[in-house]
């Protein structure tokens, strides 16, 4: 297991992004907390993504001049359109939440599911 | 066998930090600037991993936009703030994710080395056309460019319908039928 720290440290981020993501949408009753668990459970997929095209002392995908090692373009194509996709469900979901606090008063999960049960 | 860079390490790890920061800070407007300085963060790991494009991106969206977006909302909303500074442990929560990470980590170990040549992206016949063919058959310098305005334009016009979508959705959502 300690050797991995030495060469596979970003899949243990990815991994622990990944987690602390899960736990944000799970645990926090505050609803804005959840997207913010949404997103960083995004970016550990994004860290994923990128380091599956990195190559030790790669060059940027720039191919006009001079030469390679080049990293991967196509990882980073995908993920800069994850990147405003996510974005945009951010901004629905965020809609979505001032919304429900224009309905229910609060953004407790708890105490929305409250108010729902006395109606 | 190649090891992670000491730079990109101790940035990955503030990273984490501000992640767990962000998660487990009680007031909302802290978490919020917790979530800034973690897409800050993770901006420069994507300079060290060499993809600059990504990083302007997310510069500019996760750290910029988003953060604007969470900052408009607690503004229109509400701002909780408790007595106390962090959140206490929701420990189902805790049971759920104690699964994932064991799933995930016996999977680690068989992944290839980070920044290893032989791995199989970086090896792939698609990344070796993009990067043997992308200049000649479209002229543009910038590989990321090409295959996101050439070779995957109509992905591109797909994810521009998500944000035109997105964008009618908000204002549905908010009532703002004036603009619609």
């Amino acid at each position: 297991m300690i050797d991995l720290l030495g060469t596979h440290y970003n899949y243990l981020v990815f991994v622990a992004l990944v987690a602390i993501g899960l736990y944000g949408v799970t645990a926090s009753t505050n609803l804005v907390k959840k997207i913010i668990g949404l997103n960083i459970f995004q970016v550990g997929i994004f860290l994923f993504f990128v380091t599956s095209g990195y190559v030790d002392g790669a060059a940027p995908p720039l191919v006009g001049h001079g030469s390679g090692p080049y990293a991967s373009p196509l990882p980073h194509v995908l993920i800069l359109t994850a990147i405003v996709v996510g974005v945009s469900l951010t901004a629905v979901a965020l809609a979505l939440i001032v919304r429900i606090y224009e309905a229910y008063g609060t953004l407790d999960e708890d105490a929305i599911r409250e108010v729902q049960l006395n109606d | 066998m190649t090891t992670v860079s000491t730079t990109l390490a101790i940035v990955l790890t503030f990273s984490v930090l501000a992640a767990l920061a962000a998660i487990f800070l009680r007031d909302v407007l802290n978490a919020i600037i917790a979530f800034a300085a973690f897409s800050f963060g993770i901006a420069v790991a994507w300079i060290l991993l060499a993809a600059p494009d990504v990083a302007l991106t997310e510069a500019a969206v996760g750290a910029g936009i988003t953060t604007v977006l969470f900052l408009v909302t607690i503004a229109k909303t509400v701002r909780p703030s408790g007595e106390r500074l962090l959140e206490a442990v929701e420990w189902r929560s805790v049971a759920i994710v104690v699964l994932l990470v064991g799933t995930l980590l016996t999977t680690v170990r068989s992944l290839p080395a980070v920044g290893s040549a032989d791995a199989p992206v970086a090896t792939s016949r698609v990344t070796e056309y993009y990067l043997q063919n992308a200049y000649p058959e479209t002229g543009v310098e910038n590989a990321v460019t090409a295959v996101l305005a050439a070779y995957r334009g109509f992905d591109t016009l797909g994810e521009a319908t998500v944000v035109i979508a997105a964008g009618v959705a908000v204002l549905l959502v908010l009532r703002q039928e004036a603009y619609v």
